[in-house]
């Protein structure tokens, strides 16, 4: 099978999968409570409250509320947050553009950083900078995301002031438009320095806060595949045709290495996403994240319901792309062995 | 090929002298290989035979400098390799003398070589053929891209003069295909190579590169070498890849392939076809090849000369007729007396009581001597070194070659 051909396939089951997670998470929503439950106060009388029911179809079964969710949701409709108090489709994109901006750019990092670490470790296995390396990832996989925020924070914003808080400085963005959401993006269309510089500035803390413990995994990970690959024939057999050590690295054992080093990425990419509410709240980032926390507390379910859905829709897209990267490198995989 | 006259044998191309290479463990230094030593003549095939474990790899290794170190340790001898054509000898300027065994040319020691000059060596000069082919192809390339290296590698100035690039051709195209050619492209010339002017000229190298990895195959006797250039490792057979690993070696025509049990892996059916393959390829070419294996009978079939190995070092050395018909050293016995014995273990002699013994911190004596039936108090106090036992006939052993008188004097003292 060609990879085109595998491509188009991954792609055409992606709708089907959406709404499997869409049905499920629907689901669990309902059983986790009411949706009214947000809305509800002491001063309502039995009359008001199953008006509430009625307008929720909450007397109709499961399958016709999840029918008309549905439909309202295609068109664009995610209902209302009783805790930002507006509909949901108007807050949702600017917080999700904040949160995505901050994941992506931590992942970005993350992968770079962790592939080239693992594979300056791997290269030198057994060397003190191995070991430096593994310790460093060592740490970087058990300390508890909040505390080493935290201590980022108290030593680089509150004691050296190096670093800011939130997501921007006020007054430069007051001065850029904003069409995408992302800063990163919008002060690149604009043609303004000062703004990408205090768009990076700000993300600084809480992408190293988030993308600690995925530099680690992809670390570790990519040092030993790569180790491992190190230690086969065809590396030999490389070297013996009078390939250079970059060559052998490079086009064999690097290559191969990534295979399996890829699949963790995907699964690192989910765990980036959950930690991302934990980094918001310690720097204070407008995303979803504390719009999140007060929405489970309070039982909002349409802010959580759009949530999930689309955090889960990322992770299917993010997976895909894993998948496609991993097919391509590994023919075995799309030729179907 | 039997015992030579004087002055007609073919002149050494290769030479292991008192090779030692110890391999670090946890319990001790491990002698692997600990003295070693043969020579190989040009255009001959030389069996190297021994146990499982005995140090075959690792000498065969050596010619390539492909030991790794660490665990590895080299700890002392030489590979000297004399290549065909290669530069003068620098004693003689050429004419003939000892140190070039009379060939004129110049003696390279493989191990104290730079590491490019020794790139220059492998896959050219020198090749190998691993014991388990499955293993030796990266899974994740085609055939195509693979055989493709060893000509990028050491045939690039020809592709590039087939492609019509002249060497004096220094503007920017030409300098990114040369860059192309010689696998030092950058990010850019991948780029640019798709598009005109660079998309003919780089489809012209493509062109003569295929054509020669083709022309490789097919002298295996591959059927459809397109369509196995195409193909990813896991899509052929094991005797298939080990075909396409045969071409590879063969590729550059070198002087020399190190063959590491090259049947080994493969399914009993075609092994034979295989080894058959490689006697007809080396005669064809000339080559000289050092035939690894643990089986006799494969050496008996198509070597001419035979080097036996116990415990890291040769027992035993001599045409296949001599030893085969006339052992002296008692392990050859001991093995020859084991060959057609089907269905024993893999490497394992039934007819040799006990094992190899452990090779770390070896005390001084013969490694054979408490699996010889013929063992002697100065076999355990005293390396027997090879001596001649006939014409190109050498032998390790007390029985043929007793320690000399001082060495008799300590032995005497040592056993009162
Ligand atoms: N990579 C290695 N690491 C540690 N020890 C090794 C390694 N390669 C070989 N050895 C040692 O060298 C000995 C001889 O190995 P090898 O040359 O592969 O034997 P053979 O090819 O004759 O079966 C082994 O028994 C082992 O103790
Ligand atoms: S030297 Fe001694 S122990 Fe070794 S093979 Fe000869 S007789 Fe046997
Ligand atoms: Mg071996
Ligand atoms: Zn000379």
């Amino acid at each position: 099978m060609q990879l085109r051909d595998y491509i188009i396939r991954r792609l055409l089951i992606l709708p089907i999968l959406i709404f499997g997670v869409s049905v499920i998470v629907f689901t669990l929503t309902r059983i986790g409570g009411s949706p009214i439950g947000v809305y509800l106060s002491h001063e309502m009388n039995a009359e008001e409250v199953a008006a509430l029911e009625e307008r929720f179809h909450l007397n109709e079964p499961l399958y016709t509320q999840y029918w008309y969710w549905l439909k309202a949701a295609l068109s664009g409709d995610f209902g209302y947050s009783g805790v930002a108090s507006a509909p949901v489709a108007e807050v949702f994109w600017p917080k999700f553009a904040a949160t995505m901006e901050l994941s992506i750019f931590s992942a970005a990092v993350a992968v770079t950083l962790g592939l080239w670490l693992g594979v300056f470790a791997g290269t030198r296995r057994n060397k003190w900078q191995d070991h430096v390396t593994r310790v460093v990832a060592v740490s970087g996989a058990s300390l508890p995301l909040f505390w080493f925020g935290i201590i980022l924070l108290i030593v680089f914003w509150a004691n050296l002031g190096w670093f800011p808080v939130g997501r921007s400085n006020a007054e430069i963005w007051a001065s850029i438009a904003h069409p995408t959401g992302f800063y990163i993006v919008d002060s690149i269309l604009a043609g303004s320095w000062q703004g990408l510089v205090d768009a990076l500035w700000h993300l600084t803390l809480p992408a190293i806060t988030l993308g600690f413990g995925a530099v680690a995994i992809i670390t570790r990970m990519m040092r030993s595949a790569l180790v491992e690959e190190l230690q086969q024939d065809y590396v030999d057999a490389a070297r013996a045709k009078g390939l250079p050590e970059r060559l052998v690295l490079n086009r064999h054992a690097k290559r191969n290495a990534l295979v399996p080093t890829v699949t963790v990425i995907g699964l690192t990419i989910a765990f980036l996403m959950q930690g991302a509410i934990a980094a918001e709240i310690i720097y204070r980032w407008p995303g979803l994240g504390r719009w999140m926390a007060s929405a489970v507390v309070r039982g909002d379910q349409a802010t959580i319901m759009t949530y999930v859905l689309f955090t889960s829709v990322l992770f299917l897209f993010a997976n895909l792309i894993v998948d496609i990267i991993y097919a391509k490198l590994d023919p075995r995989v799309r030729l179907g062995d | 090929m039997t015992s030579n006259l004087e002055g007609t044998e073919p002149p050494v191309i290769a030479e292991v002298r008192d090779l030692r290479v110890h391999f670090g463990s946890k319990r001790g230094r491990v002698h692997a290989v600990d003295g070693v030593g043969f020579q190989i003549r040009d255009g001959e095939m030389l069996g190297l035979v021994g146990e499982t474990g005995c140090g075959k790899s690792v000498t065969g290794r050596a010619f390539l400098n492909l030991i790794p170190q660490p665990p590895a340790i080299i700890a002392g001898g030489e590979v000297l390799f004399r290549p065909r054509g290669g530069a003068a000898c620098p004693a003689c300027a050429g004419s003939g003398c000892h140190a070039c065994g009379q060939t004129g040319g110049e003696t390279l020691d493989l191990l104290k070589l730079p590491q490019d000059r020794m790139r220059q060596i492998r896959g050219a000069r020198i090749a190998m053929i691993f014991q388990d082919p499955g293993k030796a192809l990266n899974p994740t390339l085609t055939i195509g891209v693979q055989m493709a290296e060893v000509f990028l590698q050491h045939k690039s100035d020809e592709l590039l003069q087939d492609a019509g690039i002249s060497a004096d051709d220094r503007n920017l195209a030409a300098n990114a295909l040369r860059r192309i050619a010689h696998q030092e492209d950058r990010w850019l010339d991948r780029r640019l190579k798709r598009f005109p002017p660079l998309r003919q000229a780089a489809g012209r190298i493509q062109q003569a590169l295929d054509a020669r990895v083709a022309a490789a195959l097919a002298e295996t006797q591959i059927a459809n070498p397109l369509r196995v250039m195409r193909a990813y490792p896991h899509e052929l057979s094991g005797g298939m890849r080990q075909r396409v690993m045969i071409a590879q070696a063969l590729a550059c025509d070198p002087d020399l392939i190190i063959a590491d049990e090259p049947t080994t892996a493969l399914d009993v059916t075609i092994q034979a076809r295989i080894l058959e393959l490689i006697k007809t390829l080396q005669e064809r070419h000339r080559t000289a090849v050092l035939y690894i294996s643990h089986d006799l009978s494969l050496v008996r079939k198509v070597c001419d000369r035979v080097a036996v190995m116990y415990a890291g070092r040769v027992a035993e050395v001599g045409t296949v007729s001599d030893v085969f018909s006339n052992p002296r050293h008692p392990y050859t016995q001991g093995l020859l007396a084991a060959v057609p014995r089907a269905g024993a273990r893999r490497g394992h002699l039934a007819s040799i009581p006990g094992s190899v013994p452990e090779l770390v911190n070896p005390t001084p004596g013969c490694r054979f001597a408490d699996r010889c039936s013929q063992v002697m108090p100065a076999c355990t106090q005293l390396d027997p070194v090879l001596g001649s036992v006939g014409e190109g006939h050498s032998v390790a052993c007390f029985l043929e070659h007793p320690p000399h008188a001082g060495a008799a004097k300590i032995e005497k003292a040592l056993t009162e």
